[in-house]
């Protein structure tokens, strides 16, 4: 089969789609169709995953677009987010529209946008071409910034505009890496200087210092968009204000994309500076960072969706602290992006849900969420109890995996502050967390109906979330090796082995 | 050589207060009228020197010694800016520091005898034109810096015998001291000469109270400072034509210096005066211009 | 060549100046479109000796969009928020002028340091990108007008872009326009934002836009 023309259709569909989406007649066939459009593409996409980590890499006309491993997994963890956030969409929305809140208007905009931002997205992993792959991810930004302001008010407009301020900010620092590393190629590279695979195999030749400088800037610009401190002030005022489908988006996946431009960068970097970890202690740094700013903001948060965005922040520095660290890091950072997705997913849908019930997203209103609706007070529970590292979460096993890779390293004051971080997210999330499932209800509350989809859409996650806790299956894991061996541009450590678990 | 360097004295003595004559000619046209005669700023000398002087008991000898050091202070600065391409008779290695802070003492003994009279509206005008050339100053002295970088001397007679290139610093050079020369010959848009609110005067004000002799000294001084600085700014732009030609670049520096006035005539009848918080960013933004092009300088 | 591109370069900081000093809306903007004319010339004098079409069409694409199209933006912005001036910002001006200064210096240090080797001639243009950089970068941190903000952003990209044209000749002609077209939707999308703050707030000063903290 020719794989090549999947890669196309999965950007043309939803562009095209997301055209159409916004000349519907209605609310209901509007987000139908957003939701037809990203199940059909998650088939073909499946198709082709399967394929690439069964024989190897894809790549198209004159090698501007490809599917490796790295980009094979993280288009299967966009494509799981994609599905169940679609889903949660219809349902949210579908709820807003039986209070009357939905209009038309709304939900064109609503799913248009949602296709785009899917296309766009695609676009990110599937570039070969670095000036596309930057191109795409701005588009992401000027997408989804009206994503945001669906329901326009003036928290929104706010948190609109810082989002678009910051970010564009940041990709053109972005930017001007990009223009450094192809101006440090250039006599050495004599064309197409921007493509990936040609500079990852040209890597060791690059100028060192240009490289350096060029490192820095790719690291603060697609830092930004990624949410790692001290850029990460647009991310609580987006995903606080931004409706849950939209909040799920970002955290469950376009974080995780930002991060994923600097994994590109990471083989190039590490080979023109000779292999002396420059690149990854600056990444360890940052990743550090954010876990410790994350942490001492969780404690004294009073909206739950700006509680979840911190640890958004929290648990992006700690996949940034695993692909600084290295080898077996590498390996559990990458294995955290899966897990960490589909955590935080859950937990913004729980919020959601709660939110529309409660008509507030204050914690102290919200108390009680277990008896008000036990589906998704089991939902948010769960999601915060595996979000801080709860065994046997699979976030537990890939934050284990980490710790063995720093003390691997010896990298102690690493794995130190990191303790101390998660730690206080520990302790500070549960205080939050606790009141909000259990606590005492305040005033009447109106019990929540659920239908079979929700239960669905909170049961999978968790479900994943605790097999994956306990066992590996043999392709993840090998997935896992070979996308981890693309940034390191080495062979992966040794796996850490525990019961059930199979190198 | 010895006639060729006393060339700019004598001119400047001769013609310093024609150019207020032009600047006021200038703006009668502008503005319609016939106006003044051109030589009308040196009857108002000479009819100062006629009169007698009135001091106040309120002050003390420095009101008497402003306007003679003032004076003796331009004189001074004169004698260090030569015609082009002749050496001025007291010119000597760094000779352009000696000419800044001439002008600078000049300033300096008018605001302390202005200060001296004990007067609110002197003290007022006093205060004002001190923040104004503390502003004005680092341009005057960086856009003279960056020429003596790019010709390599200290001193002003070779400095201005060596450029008549226009590169792009001189261009910038040439716009900041042409700002400075506004400010400190008291022009519009700094100050208006005219004006006779005293609650808008900065360098009216600070003359007020001198009479008769004092105040024809301090005329002609103001007359012979806008000569001096002027002549620097035209000394820059006019190129040296070498050898004995001291008449034609004589000639060329009397045709400038009233280019210069005629250029300072339409300034002041086209512009309005600032308002007084925007001199200090327009005196930065002279000093930018002048940092900017010592930095390009450097290269 | 080396006199034009140093005056267009100087003419370049000047214009980043003139944009920190100013405080009127109309003017900031013109400077603004002077600055892009100015870079689509420039992307002219720097190949003149290889000129081909690819480097025409982006000369002129740049030309067009940063010198008419994104002033026609801005000042429709302008007209529907109704606003003339700048508040009162959170650095002055004549300090806005000096930080200026100071970023020319700090640019001309790191362009020392970024082994960029320009060709003959044109070792000043990577100081004036990265000076243009900062100023646009200034911009969007020291003052509180969303527009001054958007207006910031182009320069930060027009600072980008000068450096792009000396350093890199390589990249395809589509990536260029591809970028110069994010450039545009960029502008109009903060353009349609501040329309709807504007309509949300009834004023564009961000310095407003605070209640959400933590």
């Amino acid at each position: 089969m020719h794989y090549e023309i999947v890669l196309w259709l999965a950007l043309l569909v939803p562009f095209v789609i997301g055209l159409i989406c916004t000349i519907l007649p209605s609310v209901r066939i509007a987000l139908g169709a957003m939701c037809c459009c990203v199940f059909g593409t998650c088939v073909a996409g499946l198709a082709v995953i399967w394929h690439v980590f069964q024989h190897g890499a894809v790549f198209t006309v004159s090698n501007w677009l490809f599917l490796d491993g790295l980009s094979a997994y993280h288009y299967l963890v966009m494509l799981l987010i994609y599905c169940l956030s679609s889903a949660y969409a219809w349902v949210y929305f579908g709820e807003e529209l039986r209070q009357g809140h939905f209009t038309r208007r709304q939900a064109r905009l609503f799913s248009g946008l949602w296709c785009e931002s899917f296309a766009a997205m695609s676009l990110v992993l599937f570039s070969n071409n670095l000036g596309v792959m930057w191109v795409g991810l701005e588009a992401t930004t000027l997408i989804t910034a009206f994503l945001i302001c669906i329901h326009v008010s003036r928290e929104s407009m706010e948190a609109m505009w810082k989002y678009i301020v910051i970010c564009s900010v940041g990709i053109a620092f972005a930017f001007m890496g990009t223009l450094l590393v192809a101006a440090s190629a250039r006599g050495i590279v004599s064309q197409d200087a921007l493509l990936w695979t040609i500079l990852r195999d040209n890597a060791a030749r690059l100028d060192p210092k240009l490289m350096k400088a060029a490192f820095i800037f790719l690291l603060v610009g697609y830092g930004t968009k990624a949410g790692l401190a001290p850029m990460h002030s647009w991310l609580p005022d987006a995903h606080s204000k931004a409706p849950a489908p939209v909040s799920a988006i970002f955290s469950g996946f376009m974080l995780n994309a930002a991060l994923y431009c600097i994994m590109r960068y990471i083989p190039i970097t590490e080979s023109a500076t000779g292999g002396t970890g420059w690149a990854l202690h600056l990444l360890t740094g940052f990743g550090l960072l954010s876990i410790v700013v994350a942490a001492v903001f969780i404690l004294f948060q009073k909206d739950l969706k700006r509680l979840l965005a911190y640890h958004s922040v929290e648990h992006l520095g700690i996949i940034a602290l695993g692909l600084g660290l290295g080898g077996l890091g590498t390996f559990a950072a990458l294995f955290h992006t899966l897990n960490h997705s589909l955590c935080k997913s859950l937990s913004f849908f729980a919020a959601g849900r709660l939110g529309q019930m409660f008509g507030s997203y204050d914690m102290e209103k919200m108390a009680g969420s277990f008896r008000a609706s036990p589906l998704w007070g089991a939902g948010i529970f769960g999601s915060i109890l595996a979000l801080i590292g709860i065994a046997p979460f699979a976030l537990f096993m890939s934050e284990l995996q980490l710790v063995k890779a720093a003390v691997d390293s010896s990298s102690m004051a690493a794995l130190i502050l990191f303790l101390v971080g998660s730690g206080v997210v520990f302790v500070g999330a549960l205080q939050h967390a606790i009141p909000l499932a259990w606590g005492r209800p305040k005033g009447m509350l109106k019990p929540l109906r659920f239908t079979a989809l929700e239960a669905l859409i909170v049961v999978i996650p968790l479900a994943l979330l605790l097999v994956l806790g306990m066992w590996m299956p043999e392709s993840l894991s090998a997935a896992l090796k070979n996308a981890s061996g693309i940034v390191q541009s080495t062979l992966p450590a040794e796996v850490v082995v525990f019961s059930g678990y199979t190198p | 050589m010895q006639t060729a360097g006393y060339m700019n004295i004598i001119l400047g003595l001769v013609f310093a207060p024609l150019l207020g004559g032009i600047i006021n000619r200038v703006k009668a046209v502008f503005a319609g009228r016939t106006g003044q005669p051109l030589l009308q700023p040196y009857y108002d000398i000479y009819k100062n020197f006629r009169k007698g002087a009135v001091y106040s008991t309120t002050t003390s000898w420095l009101f008497r010694a402003g306007p003679i050091v003032g004076l003796a202070a331009a004189l001074v600065a004169l004698c260090l800016v030569p015609v082009n391409g002749a050496t001025a008779p007291l010119a000597f290695t760094g000779d352009l520091l000696l000419f800044a802070y001439m002008l600078g003492l000049m300033r300096f003994f008018t605001v302390l005898a202005a200060l001296d009279t004990g007067s609110s509206f002197e003290g007022m005008g006093a205060s004002r034109e001190v923040f104004f050339s503390a502003l004005a100053e680092p341009a005057l002295l960086l856009g003279l810096a960056t020429v003596a970088r790019r010709t390599g001397t200290l001193s002003l007679s070779e400095l201005l015998a060596a450029t008549s290139a226009t590169s792009p610093e001189l261009v910038l050079v040439l716009a900041a001291l042409g700002i400075v020369f506004l400010c400190e010959n008291a022009r519009i848009p700094f100050d208006d000469p005219t004006t006779h609110l005293e609650l808008t005067m900065i360098h009216e004000v600070m003359v007020l109270d001198h009479s008769g002799p004092d105040f024809g000294f301090i005329q002609y001084g103001a007359a012979l400072k806008a000569w001096v600085l002027g002549s620097v700014i035209v000394g820059l732009i006019l190129p040296v034509v070498g050898g004995n030609f001291l008449l034609l670049n004589s000639v060329a520096l009397l045709g400038g210096m009233f280019l210069l006035a005629v250029v300072v005539g339409v300034i002041e009848s086209t512009m309005a005066r600032l308002r007084l918080i925007r001199v200090p960013q327009l005196l930065v933004a002279a000093g930018s211009l002048a940092l900017f092009a010592f930095i390009l300088s450097m290269r | 060549m080396t006199p034009v591109i140093d005056t267009t370069m100087m003419l370049l900081i000047l214009s980043n100046m003139a944009l920190l000093g100013l405080s009127r809306l109309r003017s900031c903007i013109a400077v603004a479109s002077f600055q892009g004319m100015l870079l689509g010339l420039f992307t002219v004098f720097a190949h003149m000796q290889a000129l081909t079409l690819r480097i025409l069409l982006i000369a002129a694409t740049s030309f067009i969009l940063k010198g008419f199209v994104f002033p026609r933006l801005l000042r429709r912005s302008i007209r529907e928020a109704s606003t003339q001036n700048e508040m009162e910002p959170y650095v002055g001006y004549s300090m806005s002028v000096m930080a200026g200064m100071g970023m020319l210096g700090a640019a001309l240090w790191l362009g020392s340091k970024l082994p960029l080797n320009p060709a003959a001639g044109m070792d000043f243009v990577v100081p004036t990108g990265l000076t243009t950089f900062f100023t646009g970068l200034f911009l969007i941190v020291a003052r509180k007008n969303a527009l001054t903000q958007c207006l910031g952003y182009i320069i930060l990209e027009n600072g980008i872009y000068a450096i792009g044209v000396i350093s890199v000749v390589e990249i395809p002609a589509l990536v260029e326009l591809g970028i110069l077209l994010d450039a545009f939707v960029a502008v109009l999308v903060m353009g349609v934002a501040i329309y709807h703050i504007n309509r949300e707030f009834d004023h564009i000063d961000t310095d407003q836009l605070d209640t959400l903290k933590g």
